[in-house]
C-alpha cells in the first residue's frame, strides 16, 4: 500500500498546468493555493473512490465500475461533471476498442477486415 | 511528463488523454479501498474526474475571488472561503481549513459564516455583503 504520505501527492507541475488552464491568462496562483488545490484533489479522489466502493458493495459488486463512479458523483453533488466525463469515457472506450482491433488485425493478417475485438469491455491488463 | 502532444485543451472537448499520471491516481485510489482490482476504465475515469475537479475548484475559487475584490492572484484564502460556503466541498473542510492571518479576512469570514448559517444554500451567491 502507501508507504509514504507523499505518495498520495499529485505532481505539482501538472496541477499547476490544470489550474492555469482554468483561469484567465492574466491570473496567477499563489504557491499556497496551488498546494491546497493539489491536496484537495487527492482527497477528492479518495473520497469519490471510497464512496463508489460503498455504492458497489451495496449492490453486491466487488469492484467499482465506471457507472458507480458517475452515480457517486451525482450523489455527491458533482453532477455537473457527469456529461463531460461520459463523453470522455465514450472516446476512451472507442480508443480501447480500436487499439484492440488493430492489434487483432496485426495478429492474423488474413482476417484484418473483420477483426472483431469480441469484448470491448474486457479489463485490460494493468499497465503501469 | 511534459509531452507537448496535448495542445490547446479546450474545456469541454472530450478526449481520452489524461494529464495526471494514472499510476499516481491508482496509488491514491488503492489507499482508500481494500478491493485491489481497479480496471483501466475506472482508473481513466477517476483521473479525468480528478482533473475536472482541479479545474472546477480553481475556476470557482477564482470567480469568487474576483467577485469580492478584483484580484489577479488566486490565494489560499479564496479556496478556504469557497470550501466554507459550498456544500459539495464539505469534505474538504479539514483539508483546506480557514487560516486567519489578516484582520480583513477575519471579518470577511464572519460575514460569510453568518450568511452561510442563515440559509444553507447560499451557494449560488445571494450575498449582500459587498
Amino acid at each position: 500500500m502507501v508507504e509514504r504520505i507523499e505518495d498520495l501527492n499529485l505532481p505539482n507541475a501538472v496541477i499547476a498546468r490544470l489550474i492555469k488552464e482554468s483561469l484567465p491568462d492574466s491570473a496567477s496562483v499563489s504557491k499556497e493555493a496551488r498546494g491546497a488545490i493539489a491536496r484537495a484533489a487527492s482527497v477528492f479522489a479518495i473520497f469519490v473512490t471510497s464512496s463508489s466502493t460503498a455504492l458497489a458493495h451495496k449492490q453486491n459488486h466487488k469492484t467499482i465500475t465506471a457507472k458507480d463512479i458517475l452515480q457517486t458523483l451525482t450523489e455527491l453533488d458533482f453532477e455537473s461533471f457527469v456529461p463531460s466525463l461520459t463523453q470522455d469515457l465514450e472516446v476512451y472506450r472507442k480508443m480501447v476498442k480500436d487499439k484492440k482491433e488493430s492489434k487483432a488485425s496485426k495478429k492474423d493478417t488474413s482476417s484484418s477486415e473483420n477483426a472483431n475485438a469480441s469484448s470491448t469491455a474486457v479489463v485490460e491488463e494493468a499497465t503501469e | 511528463m511534459g509531452e507537448p502532444k496535448i495542445q490547446t485543451p479546450v474545456e469541454r472537448a472530450p478526449n481520452a488523454e489524461t494529464v495526471l499520471p494514472l499510476s499516481r491516481v491508482r496509488t491514491i485510489m488503492k489507499s482508500s479501498m481494500d478491493t485491489g482490482l481497479i480496471t483501466n476504465e475506472v482508473l481513466f475515469l477517476m483521473t479525468k474526474c480528478t482533473e475536472l475537479f482541479v479545474r472546477h475548484l480553481a475556476g470557482e475559487a477564482y470567480a469568487e475571488a474576483f467577485r469580492q475584490k478584483p484580484s489577479e492572484t488566486l490565494k489560499y484564502e479564496h479556496l478556504s472561503q469557497l470550501v466554507n460556503k459550498s456544500k459539495n466541498l464539505e469534505f474538504l473542510l479539514q483539508i483546506v481549513p480557514e487560516k486567519i492571518r489578516v484582520h480583513e479576512f477575519q471579518e470577511m469570514l464572519r460575514l460569510n459564516r453568518s450568511a452561510g448559517s442563515d440559509d444553507d444554500d447560499s451557494e449560488s451567491g445571494s450575498e449582500s455583503d459587498e
